[in-house]
This record gives C-alpha cells, structure tokens and sequence, in this order.
C-alpha cells in the first residue's frame, strides 16, 4: 500500500500553542481519507503545511513522494481550503482558465467545461463568482482543485455552507472521484455522518496529536456492544459487573458478538427477564466524541 | 515557471475592466479634455494675453501661429509621460495586481504550484506591460491634445525627428518608465508587508510627497543642499528628474549640478531594486494561509 502523505513527528507551534504536536500519519494511495477533529485539533494546521502555506516548527512531511513546496510533487495535487474566494469580476469559466494558466496549462475551453459540468455549474459559467452562493462556490472550489487532473485532492469542509441536496451531490462527486477516476481524496470535515457515509479511512486528530486511525468499519464496530432491556436491573447490573453499564432503563453490555447468546442465556438462566435485545453500534460519531473527549451525544443505534 | 504567473496575472487583470479604466484611461482621458477646454479658454482671450507682457514662452508659442513641430511635441511627451497624475492612477492597477490574491484570498490557489519569487516576479512583469500600456495610451493622447492646440490656433504642422531624437525619445520613455516602476515597487511592499490594497494604494503616494518636500523644505536649513548625496538619495523622483534633463539636453540640462548623475542613478537603483528584493524575501517567510 503506497502512500501519498507522510508526515512525520510534524508540529507546529503558534507561540505557546501547539496546533499540531508531533504527528505521524500515512495517508495511503486511494480511496477517501476523512481527517477528523475538533475545533483546534490541527486539521486545517495540517493541510495548510501540506500544501506549503506555512512551515512546520518541526518535523517533516512528504506529498506524492515529494517534499512540501517541491513544484514537480505539488503538480500532481489539487486543494480546496474552506470555502474559496475569487476575483468578483471574473466568470467561473475565467476562473478556471485563470488557475489553468497559473498552472501552467493552456486556456483549454474543452477541460474547464468538462469540469463545470462535473461539479454542476454548467448553467452558471458565464456568471460572474461574485453573485455566487456559498455552495457555489465550494463546488467551484471542488472544480479549480480538479483543473489540472490531480491524483491527490485536498478538501477542507467541502460540504459547508451547503444545502442537503447539494451536500448529497458533493458526496456522490467525492465518492466517483476515488472510485470512478481513481483519485485519492483527502477531506476534513466537522459533518461526521457524511464522513462516515464518504470516507473509507478516517484519522481523529486531536489537540494535534492522531488518537485513532483505521477504516470507517474498524472504528465503528470495535465500540458495538449489546442493549438489554431488562427486569431487575440491579441484579442485571450486579451479574455483568464491569461488563456492564447502566443507560436509563436498560444495560449495555461489553461483549463479542459471538458470546452474545451465551450472556442472554445465562442471565435468563439466572432469573432476569429480558425484555429486548439488540446489538447497538458506535457510529463515527460516538468514536469521535469518545476520543476527543467532547461533548458526548445519546448513543446511537445501528442495525447489527 | 514565470511565464506561467505572467500568463495568468495577465488573463486576471484583462478581466478587470474597473482596473483598466482607472490606471490606463481615466488620466489620459482627462488629460485630454483639460488641455482641449484649456486651447478654447485660451482662444478666446488671445487678444488679451498675447498683450500680456508677463505670459509665459509657452503660451506666447502657443499664440504666435508658428508650425507646431510633432516630432518634438511627442519627445516633450515622452519626458512626461510619469507625471503625477500618471503615476496616481497607475498605481491603482498596480495595488490591484499587487494586493488583489490578499484581498481576494486567491494566493492559496495559485502558490502550491509556482515558487514565491516566481508569482511576485510575475506580478512585477504584469505591471510593467500595464505601465507601458498606460504610457502608450498617455502619448496618444498627448499627440491628440496637440493635434487640438495646432488646430485651435490654426497652427500648421511639421515633423522633425532625427536619429538622435528617436534616441531621445526611447530614453525619455524609458526613464519615465524607471519612475512608475519605481514607484509601484514601494506598492507592491507595502501590499505584502500589510496585505492591503488600500495600504498599497497610499504609501507609495505619502512617500511621494514627503521625498519631494525633504529635499526642497527641511533638508537645506539642516545644511544639505539639493546636491548633496542626502537630498538625491531620499529624493528617487528628483533624480529621475536630474537624469532626463541631462538627456534632454541644452538649458535643461544646464541647470543640473555637476555631479549629480551618479549619485542619481544610485538613489534610482536603490528605491528600485530595494523595495521589490524586500518584497520578495518578506513574501517568501510569509504565512498565506492568512490573508
């Protein structure tokens, strides 16, 4: 499995505050890659060295196999941070072609066409950005990352300021990007259940450091653990010991899938009438809450 | 590459049709009726002034129905063509190229896939081709504003123009050309150091004024006579100025003090080559991913 992101030991500090605190992380060739974190994690820290925009305070990090800021590993990606602004006087066709000139490729109406179309602003080209709305202009941020046919793409909150249609859209061109035309996307977003929806892996930063990485169903089936709604639930609670943990009128169980039976089975045996039971997963989002430490959000049940 | 950044600077700015008509035709535009209205209030009181003892050579020239000579009118020109109101409005166009990707927050756009001193240096180009635009247009309507006076005062035609004066003329041009760049290169530090289009604006225009006051007001009581290295260093305009009246020659140059030419290019380099090589290394340390 290549690699098309390495970083290494990478911080980077702002005065007395380290956005990012000695971050390892390997981004594979491929598929959708979801960056998650908090406000202040380093997400957007992280894309922004990555692309050169600022320097790491230390550590290292390679792009496509290309050190930062190196012209030739830097052609081979596109980038989209937060929601993109451009000149107000121009179209959305003369901004392609501006970035296409600007990186280095003719004015070639037949590319920056193909990739309005993509993005779904077809109807809008000859329209000047400046009456554009936010999800316009994501779109045509998505479309400017894609004009000179990267394999990497960075996004960054691709989906903000978009209405659910849009956001839908945006998923399905995410997902065609890595499958269909084999592109490797990279996105950092704060809308976890599209992450969980669009990304085959996902890293969780937090306070610049990585906390969890693995595949979308590592993550959320590791934390799966098993409702009972029972009667009594002291002598429930008593019987599982630390296995269990009491949530309003029922207990969660910590125990593999395969030793679910056996436990329904003993607790019946043992005189507790078990009322429902039900596999209830961790989604992307209860791991994320668990990891960062935030706010935590009623547990949410998935079909298991 | 830079041609890169020049290409695409270039398309940008053909696009601003707002950029256009403030740095390349409102000053020539305006040039033009002012000297027009200017021939007809003339005109009309020409039995007076021509009585006028006090008139200056140029208006009793204007007045005395020789030909007007066109070759030397567009040499005059070509000294001229970086005047104030020139270098006010040309710095509008250059703010804007300058300025624009902090404004417009485009600079992450376009700086993962071209090295720093690259798209500032394509920037550099973008404002010289719009300075020589601008130029272009500024001399034609010089020649026209004349083609009005001749024609106002029924004043016949000529044209002289020797191979020294074509040399004359692409020198003048090119000084005047040195003074707007000049002059922009302050914008275009001040826009990196500041990030600002409206910074970018005034600073070069502040400077302007304090260097042309410095040498004249507050420098002689302090024992530093208009010659004096102080008073060309501090002051890159008047220098310019010192430089094309040697060009011109005869009572122009005339009035120049000895000495004065190397210390004038000198201030000239120094205000030219310092501020962009300042730009360019502040730009490179730069964080951009705050603009």
């Amino acid at each position: 499995m290549s690699a098309v992101i390495e970083t290494r030991n990478l911080t980077k500090t702002y005065g007395t505050v380290k956005a990012l605190d000695g971050l390892s992380l390997t981004i594979p060739k491929g598929g959708v890659y979801g960056v998650l974190g908090p406000n202040g994690a380093g997400k957007s820290t992280l894309f922004r060295i990555l692309l050169g925009l600022i320097a790491p305070t230390e550590g290292d990090a390679s792009v496509m196999g290309g050190a930062i800021r190196d012209p030739k590993a830097m052609r081979r990606m596109g980038s989209m941070i937060e929601t993109p602004r451009y000149p107000p006087y121009m179209s959305a066709r003369q901004v392609l072609t501006w970035l296409s000139l600007a990186h280095g490729l003719t004015s070639d109406t037949t590319r920056t066409d193909r990739w309005l179309e993509r993005v779904g602003l077809t109807e809008a080209a000859d329209r000047r950005v400046r009456g554009f709305s936010v999800g316009m202009l994501q779109r045509l941020g998505v479309a400017a990352a894609l004009i000179t046919e990267p394999e990497l793409i960075i996004l960054d909150e691709p989906t903000s300021g978009m209405d659910p249609p849009g956001i839908q859209e945006m998923r399905a061109l995410i997902r065609s990007l890595a499958h269909d035309d084999g592109l490797t996307v990279v996105l950092a977003s704060h809308q976890l259940l599209e992450v969980q929806r669009v990304c085959d892996r996902v890293a969780i930063l937090n306070k610049g450091k990585l906390v969890r990485e693995g595949t979308v169903s590592e993550l959320t089936t590791t934390g799966e653990r098993l409702r009972l709604s029972l009667t009594p639930l002291d002598k429930a609670s008593t019987i599982l010991g630390e296995r269990g943990t009491v949530d309003g009128t029922a207990i969660l169980a910590n125990v593999p899938r395969a030793e679910g039976p056996a436990l329904i089975r003993a607790l019946v045996e043992q005189g507790i009438d078990i009322d429902e039971a039900r596999w209830v997963g961790t989604d992307l989002e209860s791991v994320f809450f668990t990891e960062t430490g935030s706010i935590q959000t009623p547990e949410h049940d998935h079909v298991g | 590459m830079w041609a890169d950044a020049i290409r695409a600077e270039a398309f940008r700015l053909s696009k601003s049709r707002t950029t256009w008509f403030w740095s390349v035709f409102f000053a020539p535009i305006l040039l033009l009726i002012v000297g027009a209205i200017s021939s007809l209030v003339i005109d009309a009181n020409a039995t007076k002034l021509a009585a006028d003892p006090d008139a200056p050579p140029e208006l009793t020239q204007m007045l005395s129905m020789q030909p007007l000579d066109m070759g030397q009118a567009m040499i005059a020109n070509a000294g001229n063509l970086s005047n104030a109101l020139v270098l006010l409005f040309i710095l509008i166009g250059a703010a804007t190229v300058y300025a624009g990707d902090y404004r417009w927050e485009t600079w992450r756009l376009i700086s993962a896939r071209n090295t720093r001193p690259n798209l500032l240096l394509g920037k550099l180009a973008v404002v010289t081709g719009l300075s020589l635009v601008a130029m272009l247009v500024m001399l034609i309507s010089g020649t026209l504003s004349d083609l009005i006076q001749a024609a106002v005062f029924d004043r016949g035609l000529t044209f002289t123009m020797d191979a020294g004066d074509v040399g004359q003329f692409f020198l003048l041009a090119g000084l005047s050309l040195l003074r707007i760049l000049q002059f922009t290169m302050i914008g275009l530090l001040a826009a990196v150091m500041t990030r600002s289009l409206l910074v970018a604006l005034f600073v070069p225009l502040v400077l302007a004024i304090a260097q042309f006051f410095l040498p004249m007001q507050v420098l002689p009581p302090m024992g530093f006579m208009p010659d004096s290295w102080l008073s060309v260093l501090v002051d890159p305009g008047g220098a310019l100025d010192s430089i094309k009246d040697l060009v011109r020659g005869g009572d122009a140059a005339a009035g120049v003090p000895d000495g004065v030419l190397p210390k004038a290019w000198i201030s000239v380099a120094l205000w030219t080559l310092l501020p962009a090589a300042g730009a360019i290394a502040w730009f490179n340390r730069q964080d951009l991913s705050k603009e």
